[in-house]
């Protein structure tokens, strides 16, 4: 074998071992399958609203990506979107203004993802601990500030919600956006290194003279402030925000991190992979609903879909060993 | 690590074993007690060769060696520690409580600990008592063998005085004793014979009566020094560092240094003297509490490594997997990650920037690798270390911090990163080695500085430099 060959060779095979391949690969499974199974699939406006219903998980999940892969998690996503979404649509109410609603739904984010990221950086609790707290704790000021009923939400967050520019859902060309940006941040920026380097061994990078905790807190506050977003989209395609809004989404949202091959022991992730599986779990959901087959089963697969993929990758590092 | 080691110990005899850090005492007793395999060579017990495949069969065979890290498992009872693994537990698999707290208080008195209740959980117990515990464990069944590492280092003088009264009352019940210490006297004071290792060959095997202090030194120390000194012939830089009365908050005193440009700085100690420990409240990685630094005569904040490296200080850790290496990140990311800051416009890193001073600094250095966007865990042990010496070395100091950096590489990774020192050293840095091998104090050093207990216990200038002296310091609080 020449040398050139062999060096194809091996780069394929690195292409072959990463868990992005494994996942596109299901992805382009299943979307052969749908094209011959429906004809409906495959056409425009069926894709446009997968890529919708795809884009509040993809954008969570691209911030809940460099939470992970600075080895934390952030299980309070979910509720935090609710908290965004109420309290954005009650402040749009008490004050009239479109403006402050908005401002409210983002405010209410971020807030969550700074109490999250001084729960970790200055009174040292275990993320997964801190988020929990903080899931549960938002959940239940939605559930006091509604009275456990749903506030009306439309105006300038249905345009976020339901909104097209030139056809296109808003809040795909939102997550796009976002995908460019965290893109970005991760591969070329050094806040991007640095998130990096802290997930990968967080006593060498100290050592190094990175900013742990500041780099820990952003990542944190990003998240919050993500998720606020995804709150006021959510919120604002159906015109109403309710104070169970979000619920169960943290599970979606880390399920699509996991299968874009980012490692919950840090260090390791690409951007690519989160959307390809943030793609994959709503190309899933558009599959039960045009085969008719209930929903009930939708859950049970989306659970085997991420042991599967994940069960790929162990098998082949297995093997490496 | 040793070369034919033949040692002999009578029932009821007790015996100390020193050596430097490194002479290969430990690795001994764990082939003694099962938990290494000799390469070669055999132990007999009784007169009848043994082969343990574990500590479990030494430990059946009566051979307990009580480890100078703790062991002691914090969430559990005294009682429970003392018999782990062996609760009484009759046919029905039940603890049997009762007999355990029996026998917890007879073995609890036995190494002067009658004042502690078996119930309590072990970690609320102090360090030395812990260390008690662990004893205890070990002579609840009498062993025909008992090896003690270090064990008076974490004891009240109180406590230690106990213990020897238990060792001899073990002694004259039969039962053989080996004693690892740093503390000269303590040897001289309670063992009938005195072992000295040097480089994994035992070198001196004497009845206590017959030795005494200086010459136990002189075998520790022996004369060979493997490596040349090729330090600075300049001549001593400008003052750079100066640190006053800087301690952190358990283990330093207050210590005072001054460090000139171009200058290597030994620190020699035992393990535990403390070289780490002000290494890193130096660096801002360990808060400190009280205590100054100034560098080139402008005060610095402590406590808070980013600002350290950017005003100069770099630090390469000791336990370069633990604390140096980022695993999943290619060789150059790994270099290039102090001085991101440097390399970067407004947040985004200029590439070309990162990749033609990673590869300056990996020409210089001598990394050998394939290509610089290898993983750095495909190098060698002294390649990853080249590699996070170049990441110290790229943040552009006025001060290295150098914490066993020779440890784990080979030989003639060793003599690159000697070389390396010194040219760091003839460029106007102030470098500060922390080593436990003296033959390398003296391959590199301008001035060795001892550390004992957590103090500053010596500071000497080349022409002072005799080991005997450094050795002398090193165990002069002990």
């Amino acid at each position: 074998m020449s040398n050139g060959t062999s060096n194809a060779g091996s780069r394929l095979g690195a292409i072959l071992a990463r868990r992005e391949t494994s996942v596109a690969l299901i992805l382009l499974l299943v979307l052969i399958f749908m094209t011959l199974a429906n004809e409906f699939f495959l056409t425009q406006r069926n894709l446009l609203n997968v890529g919708r219903q795809a884009s509040v998980v993809a954008m969570v999940a691209l911030a809940q990506a460099l939470v992970i892969i600075s080895r934390g998690i952030d299980l309070s996503v979910g509720s935090v979107i609710g908290l965004s979404a109420v309290t954005g649509a009650l402040v749009a109410q008490e004050t009239g203004s479109q403006v402050l609603g908005i401002g409210g739904a983002l405010s209410a984010g971020l807030a969550c993802g700074i109490f999250n990221a001084v729960l970790y950086t200055r009174f040292h609790i275990n993320p997964f601990i801190a988020t929990l707290g903080t899931m549960s704790i938002a959940r239940g000021i939605s559930l006091l500030m509604t009275g456990g009923i749903p506030v009306s939400f439309s105006g300038w967050a249905s345009w976020f919600g339901a909104g097209r520019i030139w056809g296109i859902p808003a809040s795909l060309l939102l997550m796009l956006l976002l995908a460019v940006i965290f893109y970005v941040l991760a591969t070329r920026t050094r806040v991007g290194r640095n998130i990096y380097a802290t997930g990968d061994n967080p006593t060498a990078a100290r050592l190094a003279g990175i900013d742990v905790d500041r780099t820990r807190g952003l990542v944190f506050a990003v998240s919050g402030l993500v998720a606020g977003l995804g709150g006021l989209i959510l919120a604002g395609n159906l015109a109403s925000a309710g104070p169970d809004l979000g619920r169960g989404y943290e599970l979606d949202v880390i399920a699509a991190v996991i299968l874009g091959g980012t490692a919950l022991a840090g260090g390791r992730g690409s951007i690519p992979g989160v959307l390809l599986g943030a793609l994959l779990m709503a190309l899933l959901g558009n599959a039960f609903v045009l085969l008719g087959v209930s929903s009930h089963w939708q859950v049970v697969t989306k659970g085997l879909v991420i042991i599967l993929a994940v069960a790929i990758d162990g098998v082949r590092r297995g093997r490496e060993d | 690590m040793l070369h034919g080691v033949d040692l002999s110990i009578a029932p009821g005899e007790v015996i100390g074993l020193l050596g430097e850090n490194g002479a290969g005492k430990s690795t001994l007793m764990n082939i003694v007690s099962g938990s290494l395999k000799a390469d070669a060579g055999r132990v007999l017990l009784d007169g009848r060769e043994v082969q343990f495949g574990s500590v479990r069969d030494g430990i059946e065979a009566g051979i307990r060696f009580v480890h100078q890290e703790l062991s002691t498992i914090g969430s559990l009872s005294v009682a429970e520690n003392i018999f782990l693994g062996d609760y009484f537990a009759g046919r029905s698999g039940l603890v049997d409580r009762n007999r355990m707290t029996q026998g917890s208080l007879e073995a609890l008195a036995a190494v002067g600990l009658e004042h502690v209740d078996p119930k309590t959980d072990v970690d609320t117990l102090r360090p030395g008592q812990q260390q008690l515990i662990e004893i205890a464990k070990a002579i609840v069944v009498e062993p025909t063998l008992l090896i003690l590492d270090e064990p008076t280092s974490s004891l009240t003088p109180f406590e230690a005085k106990k213990l020897f009264e238990l060792i001899g009352k073990l002694s004259a019940s039969g039962v053989a004793v080996i004693f690892i210490t740093h503390k000269l006297e303590e040897a001289l004071a309670n063992c009938h014979r005195i072992v000295v290792l040097r480089d994994g060959k035992l070198v001196s095997d004497e009845a206590a009566k017959a030795t005494d202090k200086a010459r136990l030194i002189q075998h520790m120390v022996g004369k060979t020094s493997v490596f040349e000194w090729g330090g600075s012939v300049m001549q001593p830089g400008q003052p750079q560092v100066e640190i006053r009365g800087l301690r952190d908050e358990h283990h330093l005193k207050p210590i005072d240094l001054d460090l000139n440009a171009g200058e290597v700085v030994a620190l020699f100690g035992l393990v535990g003297a403390g070289r780490t420990e002000f290494m890193e409240t130096l660096f801002g990685f360990r808060r400190a509490a009280a205590g100054s630094i100034s560098i080139g005569g402008v005060p610095l904040r402590l406590g808070h490594v980013p600002t350290s490296v950017r005003n100069g200080i770099a630090m390469v850790p000791e336990g370069r997997k633990k604390r140096g290496i980022l695993p999943s990140h290619s060789v150059e990311r790994n270099i290039t990650l102090s001085c991101l800051e440097s390399l970067s416009r407004l947040g985004f890193i200029r590439g070309s920037a990162e990749r033609t001073g990673a590869a300056r600094l990996a020409r210089a250095l001598h990394i050998r690798m394939a290509t610089a966007d290898q993983q750095i865990t495909d190098l060698s042990g002294g390649n990853q270390q080249k590699a996070i010496f170049a990441r110290a070395v790229m943040a552009g100091p006025r001060l290295l911090l150098l914490d066993e950096p020779t440890h784990g590489v080979d030989v003639g990774a060793k003599s690159e990163i000697y070389e390396i020192i010194h040219d760091l050293a003839r460029k106007g840095m102030s470098v500060v080695v922390s080593s436990s091998e003296l033959p390398e104090v003296f391959a590199i050093a301008d001035r060795c500085v001892v550390f004992s207990r957590g103090d500053l216990v010596g500071n000497l200038g080349r022409a002072e430099m005799t080991e005997h002296d450094i050795l002398r310091l090193a165990f002069a609080n002990h």
